[in-house]
């Protein structure tokens, strides 16, 4: 009947094969070809020997569904495990976000935006980066976007703030040993090119959507891959003539790190620490498919209902987010990249 | 100056490889340095040292590239650890120490200058010169003192808070000069420390080096690669050619009885009446019809200069107020000419 019902007889497999014809549910594609009356015979002549293709023949071999619900089994297994460590650790996660969120919700913005500009102007001393700061957030808050950009910059600043807390002394760790530098950077290669949304599944199932460390492990997961590389590779190419000088008048290696390697390496870091900003934004408007909120909900009330306008307000307000963001850092960049080079 | 050597070199073997322990044998057994790439890829980088280093001297060790000089002078102060051999400093065996000690060792003992200066970019000059206190745990106040005094010292008062980026290649080697001499070390190693300079600020910073060790009296290990330079600062010359040590003394000796064609070639190229001095080219003295004095540490060429061109002259060499010996200028005009490989 089966393309390979003729293998597993000439290899005398048939009884072990058993009658062929599994008990497993149909898919919905069999079920589409038997109600047509049609057999296998109306397939390819010559069919790639997939499991499911196989299993046709030999009612032995699984099919592929039954990996991915193996997968899913086995991680339904091990979930309360799981929970049971995580938990307790990304707890303090939940309390920053909710509390950065209430902050921000409860600074009235008269207070706010002055804070906000003043940020702007320390890190940047720049007069236009400040002046664009400024006249942004009020377009924002004029088109009565204040407050969801509000809870999408307190998420930034704190998923952020994780991401360099962690990332910078795991990027030095890495710098330090070559054999953790190979085995984090597939680590970091993976990160970074899952589709987003693929990590937000296992999440939903370790924790509850109503709980705010979901969407912040999953920024903080996909935001600091930039800032570890960066690290490691800002601390790797600082100059090894110098490294030789700290050595040879004696420095410990932690003077070494605090004196020399981090100094040097500090614009790599900077960089990094501005594609993790960039990043956590990105993630943040699909983290409120997790109940995330800020500008990202908007977003996806515009595809979810097709209002159009919203939609494109809610992204234009990303976008001057994201330029600020940008502008800001890029521009603290380039003030810790003077001092070195210096006139 | 005293007669115990202020750093030794003993046996000292360097091979660069993943197992250079177990090439030491081949060695030991006489094989050479293409032999034991080709046969074992491991690279011979020295060969059997033994050097004395005097305190309050300046030892210079010269070679092409690719001698070993600068894996050489890393020895001194374990930046490289050697494969074999035992380097004792103050009577001390450096390969003994444990990391605390050694680190000690550098702090207190030894100063390093760099042939790229190798200063904190992020640093001002002041914070560079200071360094080596601020490691050792001084108090600022201490610190600034120090480098500002040594930064007057090698000329560079008023550049204090610029950075190092702002200061010509010259004035960047004072800075480095003056982080190895803030740091108050007996032993000053210099790898190649003026070659990255053009040559009229080279001069200048050899001289500077001179002018300093009349004063200080440090243990100094000069690398380079240039004879001239060489010939101008040691008071003991180590000639390295691949890994080995081929002659080593007093330069002038040096100089006038290279022991190898590869020094001769060498030599043959500088000029002589500029390096070599009187003690050199006299002889005792037994005449007593002189044209005038000459000091016993003139070089010939002043004497030229002196002598109008006229070689039937004869001078009674002075070393001090004393008398030592007779310089005839038909000696010193052979002198001039090197002698030739001997297979000439």
């Amino acid at each position: 009947m089966a393309f390979y019902d003729g293998l597993f007889r000439a290899l005398g497999l048939e009884s072990w094969c058993g009658t062929g014809a599994s008990d497993a549910p149909l898919s919905m594609a069999d079920l589409m070809a038997q109600s047509r009356g049609d057999g296998a015979a109306s397939g390819p002549m010559f069919p790639f020997p997939s499991l499911d293709n196989l299993n046709e023949s030999c009612g032995n071999f699984a099919q592929t569904r039954d990996l991915t619900k193996g997968l899913e089994d086995g991680f339904l297994a091990v979930k309360d495990d799981i929970k049971a460590v995580l938990d307790p650790i990304t707890q303090p996660l939940s309390w920053l976000l909710d509390g950065a969120l209430w902050m921000f919700a409860a600074i009235p913005w008269f207070i706010m935006i002055p804070i906000l500009v003043a940020i702007a102007w320390w890190a940047s001393r720049s007069v236009a980066v400040t002046v664009f700061v400024a006249f942004s957030i009020l377009l924002l808050a004029f088109v009565d976007h204040y407050d969801v950009a509000m809870q999408t910059l307190s998420i930034i600043f704190v998923c952020t703030g994780i991401s360099i807390l962690l990332g910078v002394p795991i990027g030095i760790a890495m710098s330090k040993s070559d054999r953790l530098q190979k085995t984090l950077v597939p680590v970091l290669d993976l990160l970074q090119t899952l589709p987003t949304f693929v990590y937000l599944i296992p999440l939903i199932f370790l924790f509850s959507v109503t709980e705010s460390k979901l969407y912040g492990i999953a920024i903080i997961l996909y935001a600091i891959v930039p800032v570890i590389r960066l690290t490691d590779l800002g601390i790797r190419l600082v100059d090894k003539d110098v490294i030789e000088a700290a050595n040879a008048f004696g420095m410990s290696s932690n003077q070494r790190l605090a004196k020399v390697e981090l100094p040097l390496a500090l614009p790599n870091i900077m960089a990094g620490v501005n594609q993790t900003i960039m990043m956590s934004l990105a993630m943040v408007v699909i983290a409120s498919l997790v109940s995330a909120p800020g500008l990202g909900v908007n977003v996806l009330r515009g595809i979810r209902n097709l209002e159009l306008g919203v939609g494109i307000v809610a992204g234009i307000g990303i976008v001057l987010l994201a330029v600020i963001l940008d502008r800001v850092s890029k521009a603290a960049l380039s003030r810790v990249d003077l001092t070195r080079k210096s006139h | 100056m005293t007669d115990t050597p202020k750093v030794r070199l003993r046996g000292l073997y360097k091979i660069f490889g993943s197992n250079d322990k177990d090439m030491m044998q081949y060695v030991r057994a006489g094989m050479g340095k293409p032999e034991l790439l080709e046969q074992h890829k491991h690279v011979l980088g020295l060969q059997d040292i033994n050097v004395d280093m005097m305190a309050g001297e300046i030892t210079v060790v010269m070679g092409l590239s690719g001698s070993g000089k600068s894996t050489l002078i890393r020895h001194l102060n374990r930046l490289i650890d050697p494969t074999a051999g035992e380097i004792i400093v103050d009577g001390i065996d450096v390969m003994g120490l444990s990391d605390d000690a050694l680190r000690k060792m550098r702090q207190e003992k030894m100063s390093m200058v760099f042939q790229k200066f190798a200063l904190l970019p992020h640093r001002t000059v002041l914070q560079n010169a200071a360094m080596a206190l601020e490691i050792q745990g001084v108090d600022e106040a201490t610190r600034t003192a120090e480098g500002m005094k040594w930064l007057a010292r090698v000329g560079l008062d008023g550049y204090e808070h610029h950075y190092p980026a702002q200061l010509s290649g010259g004035m960047q080697q004072r800075v480095g000069i003056a982080r190895a001499l803030t740091a108050n070390t007996d032993i000053m190693l210099m790898d190649e420390a003026f070659s990255a300079l053009d040559p009229l600020i080279r001069t200048d910073m050899q001289n500077l080096l001179l002018e300093l060790q009349a004063e200080l009296h440090k243990t100094v290990v000069f690398i380079t690669h240039d004879l001239d330079e060489a010939l101008k600062l040691a008071d003991h010359l180590v000639i390295l050619k691949d890994g080995a040590v081929i002659q080593q003394g007093e330069p002038q000796g040096i100089l006038m009885n290279p022991s190898d064609p590869y020094i001769e070639d060498f030599v043959s190229d500088i000029n002589r009446a500029r390096v070599l001095r009187v003690k050199s080219v006299m002889e005792p003295l037994t005449g007593s019809k002189f044209a005038g004095d000459v000091d016993i540490r003139d070089n010939l060429e002043s004497l030229i200069a002196r002598s109008e061109g006229d070689t039937s002259l004869h001078y009674r060499v002075m070393d001090g107020d004393v008398p030592v010996g007779e310089l005839h200028m038909r000696d010193l005009v052979k002198a001039l000419v090197p002698r030739i490989s001997s297979a000439a």
